[in-house]
């Protein structure tokens, strides 16, 4: 029952050309992307055609999405083709359940064919690029570091960031552990470094700087010397035989002058096993992109089953757009609260307790707690950062998008099934 | 329970604004009761509460008081609407489906099997007369064309009751004689048919009781032939008698202290005529 009302939906969009337009539209801005003009890193094109995807085509799907599922069921209603269905063995949560799962279908279909689209102009672009620029195809397994200290002097601290003079003055120590659980297939791994540099020398491009590799288990080690630029990341292959012994590893980086310095935190440096399969990555993201769209549908069903189409489309943007500004509303709650207290850079002129912040504190500060506790934090389904820099999506990260969808999906559903119950039909 | 097609326990129904406050009694204590196998008339003026009444009956509106039941079950239960069928006011039906993706879309919602279906949609497409028609769309049918596939949709799951509201709206003469015998057969199939409408004719043709109701409250009750029928006044019917013999029979009813009201030819109605003229041409 269920499946015929959400097929029966997909069949309503398709004969209204929703699809066909929403992936033409789609396409045109896909194909406008190589056009955008970018850096001129070697990897830009490739990196902007997923950016344009997961951002602009993103949002126009959801537009179209939000425009069509949020205006179904008051046109239903409007139009009384509601009565040939409730006049039947229907129920209202199975309507709302049969249109929901139709529209998600929809956007489905609409993501799979775009998301092909994309995919192969990633790869037609990125055809050329020599190895050490197709960055983004690989599909990462990130180790942050389990310990991370100075060894010898540190020269100052600021802003949490430790600083290290040359010359084995100080030298940065991160441990890793758990690297791998079997010894049989250990992939590839490398060792990414984001360091902040510094040095007193008038004319210094380049920083040479001492990166020491050393299993735990084996006391096996390496050591290169590498020159580092300021703002770029040194990636540093880890040899295999190290690996294969060791499940433990542990970096040590200086620089080798006593009169460059390098910047340090906990985060700085990052280990990260090489797996195959962007394919399979990009499908991940496309399934969590897919998540979000399922979470606006149910929303803009929810709103549709008791608003008119009109507002319905205008409160779905609404929640669509606060959940993107949820670390905004959160953060100006906080501040209405506790003045002092803010994390995400808000101006700092504000931060004084005043009589009009009082004034906000009285009527704004509890209704937008409620607001960001009740609304979806739709920044937990971006997932471009992960492509950009090849990483692979953690499937803890897929779960807990799908669970936290599958909450409020349920939730939105049985809202909208007790308001169409509660509705009369003139 | 007891073991009707429909019972209504004062029904009410009162339409309030958005401030709860009341607007528009709609419909007023009704009590009705509709046996198994009954063609049932309810009748009345626009706005007298006919639709209101099928709409609480279907549970499409909540009463503001009393209860109703269809098929020994309150009304709105989801299971008992497998042995319903409904024809809305206004055939309310998704004009991008074909007439037989609606029937078939309808049928799926009632779990009728593939080849079920099939069956149903091929029968009940030649009864409406639209089977030239059948992968036409919805958005390019006439208004009667699409009364007859919203009647077609009504009985696709061959249910029990059936509730007409105005069945023959936007109908032609000959659609609408169509759809009377439509409605006697499956009358005689045993199904029970509740018609709404206010169209006298129709309603005195095919309905064995009515119910007339105005302003929302319920005027009168009972079988057609009973509440139509007078005993002070009868009706011949004849033919071949000359006007010498007329004038007789005149003289003999006045001789019995009778009083002729009126004596003319008979006419056929235009309905007849028009149907005799259109099934001629065919």
């Amino acid at each position: 029952m269920i499946l015929t009302l959400a097929i029966h939906t997909v069949r309503e969009a398709i004969r209204k050309k929703i699809p066909h337009i929403l992936i033409s539209l789609g396409a045109i801005v896909l194909a406008i992307s190589p056009f955008i003009s970018t850096t001129h890193e070697p990897d830009a094109l490739p990196k902007i055609m997923l950016t344009v995807f997961f951002q602009a085509v993103a949002l126009l799907c959801v537009t179209g999405i939000i425009l069509f599922s949020a205006v179904s069921l008051p046109h239903d209603i409007e139009n009384k083709t509601i009565f040939s269905i409730l006049s039947k063995p229907v129920s209202q949560f199975k309507f709302v359940a049969g249109r929901t799962l139709g529209f998600a279908l929809l956007a489905a279909f609409i993501l799979v064919a775009l998301g092909l689209v994309n995919i192969i102009s990633v790869f037609f672009a990125s055809a050329h690029l020599p190895p050490e620029h197709r960055g983004i195809f690989k599909a990462r397994k990130e180790f942050g570091a389990h310990h991370f200290h100075i060894q010898g002097k540190i020269h100052h601290e600021k802003e949490g960031i430790r600083w290290v003079m040359g010359g084995r003055e100080g030298i940065a120590i991160w441990h890793f552990s758990h690297l791998h659980e079997k010894a049989k297939n250990i992939p590839p791994f490398e060792v990414e470094l984001r360091l902040k540099l510094d040095s007193s020398r008038n004319v210094a491009d380049t920083i040479p700087l001492s990166i020491g590799i050393e299993g735990i288990q084996s006391k096996e080690n390496k050591t290169e010397l590498v020159s580092a630029k300021a703002d770029e990341t040194v990636t540093l292959g880890i040899p295999p035989e190290i690996i294969r012994k060791n499940n433990d590893i542990k970096i040590t980086v200086f620089p080798t002058l006593t009169a460059d310095y390098i910047g340090t935190a906990h985060n700085t440096i990052k280990v990260f096993s090489i797996q195959k399969g962007f394919v399979f990555n990009y499908a991940k993201a496309l399934a969590i992109t897919f998540l979000k769209f399922l979470l606006i549908i149910a929303i803009a069903v929810m709103g549709s089953a008791y608003l008119s189409a009109f507002v319905s489309i205008l409160s779905a943007f609404a929640v669509f757009l606060c959940g993107h500004l949820l670390d905004f509303i959160k953060d100006f709650s906080l501040l209405l609260h506790h003045s002092g207290a803010h994390e995400h850079g808000l101006p700092g002129m504000i931060k004084k307790p005043s009589g009009f912040m009082i004034y906000m504190d009285y009527f704004f500060k509890k209704p937008l707690e409620w607001i960001s506790f009740i609304l979806p934090d739709f920044k937990k389904f971006d997932i471009l950062s992960y492509l950009l820099k090849g990483i692979d999506i953690p499937i803890e990260t897929i779960g807990f998008s799908a669970g936290y969808t599958v909450l409020y999906v349920a939730i939105c559903t049985l809202i909208s099934y007790i308001l169409l119950k509660k509705r009369e039909f003139f | 329970m007891n073991s009707l097609a429909v019972k209504t326990e004062g029904l009410t129904k009162v339409y309030k604004d958005f401030w709860k406050r009341k607007s528009v009694s709609a419909l007023t204590n009704l009590n009705l009761e509709i046996k198994h196998g009954e063609i049932f008339g309810l009748l009345g003026p626009n706005g007298s509460g006919k639709t209101t009444t099928v709409k609480l009956l279907l549970g499409f509106l909540h009463p503001t008081r009393g209860k109703s039941w269809l098929l020994d079950e309150p009304s709105g239960h989801v299971k008992t609407k497998n042995k319903i069928g409904f024809l809305p006011e206004e055939s309310y039906l998704y004009k991008f489906l074909t007439a037989e993706e609606i029937l078939d879309f309808y049928g799926k919602l009632f779990n009728l099997s593939r080849k079920e279906r099939q069956k149903r949609i091929d029968e009940l497409i030649h009864i409406v007369g639209l089977h030239p028609y059948r992968k036409r769309l919805l958005s390019k049918y006439s208004k009667g064309m699409l009364r007859r596939i919203g009647l077609a949709q009504a009985i696709i799951n061959d249910p029990e009751l059936i509730i007409l509201d105005e069945p023959t709206s936007g109908l032609d003469p000959l659609g609408r004689r169509e759809i009377k015998e439509l409605i006697r057969t499956l009358n005689q199939q045993g199904k029970t048919i509740l018609l709404s409408s206010h169209l006298l004719s129709d309603v005195q043709s095919i309905c064995n009781r009515i119910a007339i109701l105005n302003n929302g409250v319920l005027q009168v009750t009972g079988k057609v032939n009973e509440l139509l029928s007078r005993s002070d006044v009868t009706e011949f019917l004849v033919k071949n008698l000359s006007d010498s013999d007329l004038e007789s029979v005149k003289e003999f009813i006045r001789g019995k202290n009778g009083e002729v009201i009126s004596m003319h030819p008979h006419l056929s109605t235009l309905e007849e005529l028009f149907v005799n003229i259109i099934q001629h041409r065919k």
